[in-house]
């Protein structure tokens, strides 16, 4: 859901880069009570891994698809300020070196994956923590990348080149994504879990374990 | 190395070779994401001239497999990079209060 140059109204794309670098500012200074200086390694791992993930498009038939984001999984790992850096850095490579995603659009894309699915997801995951840890990663990683693309029809759809069709946008973009995004749950939650039980100690925050 | 460096690394490499199979698979059954639908439902062109260094995940010159993987792996190592710098320099800040 990189939305690429031409699709935003430049005063939208405005609007977005101002919120997106506020956000990722206060992340910034936010992240120093996440990381001790030993866990910044990881911040590294897991936006190089998010990267290499969204490479893979995954093949469904027909052609309407997706692949990983990852927003939500990088705030559970690191924290929504760590989890906000990650995703960031992961952005701004995709749009300068590959051009995925337009430079204009870059304030909405980082919104949209890097601040709204980082953050949605992290909370999500802490609210529902008590159902344990796959249960509430996996609906963290659903309803974060869902979101996600909400704001992105909501960006598109206030948009003169797309007509002002915000009741067209919104609802294409959140129910393909809410489909979708159940592949998005499932990776988010054996990664989770993954790692909740062989390094506990990487997670930010553990949700509690279901017996 | 740790054990958990050594197993990331052997992850991050399996998603990369898994890359140009992805991007094959994806040309075959025509993907296009809901935004693309959205945008092509409305009649909206994209209007992009920039290309970047990698234009698409491609190194120009080079057959798609080879491409699709040297972009992976450049994109992976330039990002490990850039979060590893950024979360050190937050993780930093401040440290010297009180020396």
């Amino acid at each position: 859901m990189h939305i690429p140059d031409g699709f935003l109204d430049l005063s939208v794309a405005a609007v977005f880069y101002i919120m997106t670098a506020i956000v990722v500012g206060f992340s910034f200074i936010k992240a120093r009570n996440e990381l001790q200086e030993r866990k910044a390694p990881v911040v590294g791992m897991v936006a190089a891994a998010i990267f290499a993930a969204q490479m893979l498009n995954w093949p469904i038939p027909g052609g309407t698809s997706a692949h990983f984001v990852g927003g939500s999984l990088a705030g559970i790992i690191l924290g929504p300020y760590a989890g906000c850096i990650a995703m960031t850095s992961v952005l701004l490579i995709q749009t300068l070196v590959f051009a995925d995603g337009g430079i204009t659009a870059l304030g909405a894309n980082i919104w949209n994956m890097g601040v709204v699915n980082v953050f949605a997801g992290y909370y999500i995951y802490r609210l529902l923590s008590r159902r344990g840890i796959f249960l509430s990663s996996a609906v963290a990683g659903w309803a974060g990348i869902t979101l996600a693309a909400i704001f992105a029809g909501i960006e598109i759809g206030i948009s003169s080149s797309f007509q002002y069709s915000l009741m067209v946008t919104v609802p294409v973009m959140g129910v393909w994504h809410a489909l979708l995004g159940i592949v998005e749950g499932f990776i988010t939650a054996g990664v989770v879990s993954y790692i909740a039980s062989s390094r506990p100690d990487i997670l930010e925050f553990t949700a509690k374990e279901v017996a | 190395m740790t054990e958990f460096s050594r197993k990331f690394l052997i992850f991050l490499f399996l998603l990369l070779v898994l890359s140009p199979i992805f991007a094959y698979a994806a040309e075959i059954v025509g993907y296009s994401e809901p935004l693309e639908n959205v945008a092509e439902m409305l009649g909206v062109e994209e209007n992009q001239e920039y290309e970047g260094l990698l234009p698409d995940y491609s190194v120009p010159g080079l057959d798609m497999f080879s491409g699709t993987f040297i972009s992976g792996v450049v994109g992976s190592l330039i990002v490990l990079g850039m979060a590893y710098g950024l979360a050190k320099v937050a993780s930093r800040r401040g440290d010297d209060r009180g020396h």
